[in-house]
């Protein structure tokens, strides 16, 4: 990085000439010195990082033994219990689909004549209120909502590192 | 296992994900000082940007099985490296800098060719590197990080537009502004062609 080197790319600039100044702004700016990672950089992300994995993978480990363990417990706690379960577990259900079905069924007819009628009434509605000109009012409004939408997004995009003004 | 100088950021990805450590270290060895210095641009504090790459390092490697190997590596890296930043700076606002700090910020970067220059040149180049620091850190944010992804990391327009979420032609437009005030700072700073400069004072 030497003052010839930043006195061409000035000029070139000054001339107004945009490839010029460019290619001799990257030569110069290409000689600027970076920071440097220290030497320790290296061994401490790669230690960081398998510190990570071993420790994912002791979890993943474990997790898959209590699985393992659960469902063992839970096989072995069926099978042992199998004999008195099964004709306690079947007259439950027997019961249970006895007194439900007819009320589930009652409910959702209750609840169909419901809908039906909200149906009906949102209708006459709809058909007094919604005219063409309305319809077309109410589609332009969204779009000029959509359209500031997008815009709005694109301003704040462009101001995402705003705190890091300097 | 494609582990070596040869071997393509991809390929070291591919392998580190597959639990190579000689492959990941390779790709940390490679990216260690871009991230740095990437980071430091914003933070202008090299102890907090290389927490902040040490961060964006282990976030990489926990999502490496996201990368697509399609994509370059190092705009997908860069990418991850920018969203820790902003997520940082979201956080804890930097104070206005002094130009004192700006000069002190400057001179962190401002590591000169020892090797092929007499005392008075390596004074001169070292006042630029330090003049020019200083300058990248009083232009926009969103100007700073693609002259530095564009001249330092040699990343490409479309590159950048990938990385930035932007389209091409504004990453051009950024280009040229953040040139054209880098120039007028250097230039009000008396480094314009035929002015006298602090360097040509040095003994």
């Amino acid at each position: 990085m030497d003052r010839k080197q930043l006195e061409r790319w000035l000029a070139e600039e000054e001339g107004g000439h945009d490839a010029a100044a460019d290619a001799a702004f990257a030569r110069l700016f290409t000689a600027m010195p970076r920071v440097e990672a220290t030497p320790a950089f290296v061994e401490q992300a790669v230690t960081a990082a398998w510190r990570w994995r071993a420790r994912r993978r002791r979890l993943i480990a474990f997790g898959w033994a209590v699985a393992s363990v659960l469902v063992a417990a839970g096989v072995l706690g069926l099978y042992l219990a199998s004999p008195r379960l099964a004709p306690v577990l079947i007259k439950a259900l027997a019961y249970v689909s006895g007194h439900a079905v007819p009320w589930l069924v009652a409910y959702t007819t209750v609840a169909m004549n419901w809908w039906l009628t909200l149906a009906h009434v949102g209708g006459v509605v709809a058909s007094a209120l919604v005219t063409p000109a309305r319809a077309a009012a109410l589609v332009g409004v969204e779009l000029f909502g959509i359209l500031a939408f997008f815009a709005l997004q694109r301003i704040a995009g462009a101001g995402r590192f705003g705190d890091a003004q300097v | 296992m494609s582990v070596g100088h040869t071997a393509s950021d991809a390929e070291l990805a591919s392998d580190a994900l597959a639990g190579s450590e000689a492959a990941y270290r390779e790709l940390v060895t490679r990216y260690a000082t871009p991230a740095v210095n990437f980071i430091f641009r914003f933070v202008r504090d090299r102890a907090l940007a290389e927490d902040l790459a040490q961060e964006g390092f282990l976030r990489v490697y926990q999502r490496l099985n996201t990368f697509d190997p399609g994509r370059k590596f190092s705009s997908w890296f860069f990418q991850v490296l920018r969203n820790i930043t902003i997520d940082y700076l979201r956080v804890h606002r930097l104070p206005t800098a002094s130009l004192d700090e700006l000069a002190e910020a400057g001179n962190q970067g401002a590591a000169v060719d020892r090797d092929s220059a007499s005392p008075e040149q390596l004074a001169g180049q070292r006042e630029l590197a330090t003049a020019m620091s200083a300058a990248l850190s009083r232009i926009r944010p969103e100007y700073r990080e693609v002259v530095v992804l564009r001249y330092q990391e040699g990343l490409t327009q479309p590159e950048i537009a990938e990385i930035l979420g932007l389209p091409s032609g504004t990453v051009k437009t950024y280009l040229h502004r953040a040139r054209k005030e880098l120039a007028g700072i250097l230039a009000e700073q008396g480094w314009a062609p035929g002015s006298e400069t602090l360097s040509s004072e040095v003994p």
